[in-house]
């Protein structure tokens, strides 16, 4: 049996909290390069981004107890962003049929390569075509739906059951998403890089 | 073996890990003997980290925002 009053327990049980809680914040703030990265991407502008990540940090902060230690906090940190972004009057995703066709996976390559003037050039060679401006201009022009699933995936490094519990959306459908957004990017990449 | 058009389809899974064992060893026996496609999946996958590195080196948070979002803290002193 202790012998340390009930007070003395609660204290105790109260400092321990604080210190669960100071660390949350801490290792919460952290990530923040990273997920305002994520967020700069999904939608269109950096006052948006910048406003949303506000309010997830707000929201964060405010409900950490719900966070389970030791799960994903950074994929939890999008979760609360992609609903504040929801909440926000996003319109609702796109049937996927409404979309325009994406060419097939080589079809930038092949664009690239012909503006070069010798004959199966290097990869390298081809890649240096793009500059990081046409790159993050051809993303924003990917409709949201299949440009979250690129950004979780290959931007945030996220599995694809992170992205999926992050989206809210089947595995199954973050892989056909993400499938077909890598595509449209490499359409509208070689648009405007041979433009 | 497969052809050009079968190991386009393939790429994107082929990179992910998301091909069979079977399917692994049709891709890359046609890229062995295929110089052509090899050059495209070369492309794509260092086209992934381009896109990767262009992104984060593109508009990173502002002091501003760091700064806002420290101040969320409860533990502010």
């Amino acid at each position: 049996m202790s012998d340390i009053s009930p007070d003395a327990t609660d204290a105790r049980r109260i400092a321990e909290v604080e210190r669960d809680r100071v660390r949350f914040e801490e290792e919460a703030l952290e990530l923040s390069d990273q997920v305002y990265r994520v967020a700069r991407r999904m939608v269109n502008s950096r006052e948006e981004a910048e406003d949303l990540v506000q309010d997830t940090y707000a929201r964060a902060f405010r409900a950490w107890q719900q966070y389970q230690s030791g799960t994903n906090l950074r994929a939890w940190l999008l979760r609360i962003l992609t609903n504040l972004n929801i909440d926000r009057g996003r319109k609702a995703q796109r049937s996927p049929d409404s979309q325009p066709l994406e060419e097939g996976d080589y079809f930038l390559y092949n664009k690239l390569e012909e503006t070069l003037p010798d004959e199966n050039p290097d990869e390298e060679r081809v890649i240096e075509r793009l500059s990081q401006n046409v790159v993050v201009e051809a993303l924003a022009e990917v409709p949201h739906d299949f440009r979250d699933a690129v950004v979780l995936v290959d931007i945030g490094e996220f599995s694809y059951a992170d992205a999926a519990q992050i989206l809210d959306i089947p595995v199954g459908t973050v892989m056909s998403r993400l499938h077909r957004g890598r595509r449209i990017l490499k359409a509208s990449l070689a648009e405007k890089a041979v433009a | 073996m497969a052809h050009c058009d079968d190991c386009e389809q393939m790429m994107q899974p082929y990179l992910d890990g998301m091909l069979s064992d079977e399917e692994v060893a049709e891709a890359r026996a046609h890229l062995k003997a295929c110089p052509w496609c090899e050059r495209r999946f070369k492309f794509e996958e260092k086209l992934r980290h381009f896109v990767a590195v262009a992104v984060a080196a593109t508009e990173p948070m502002s002091d501003a925002l760091r700064i806002r979002l420290s101040e969320l803290r409860s533990s502010q002193t």
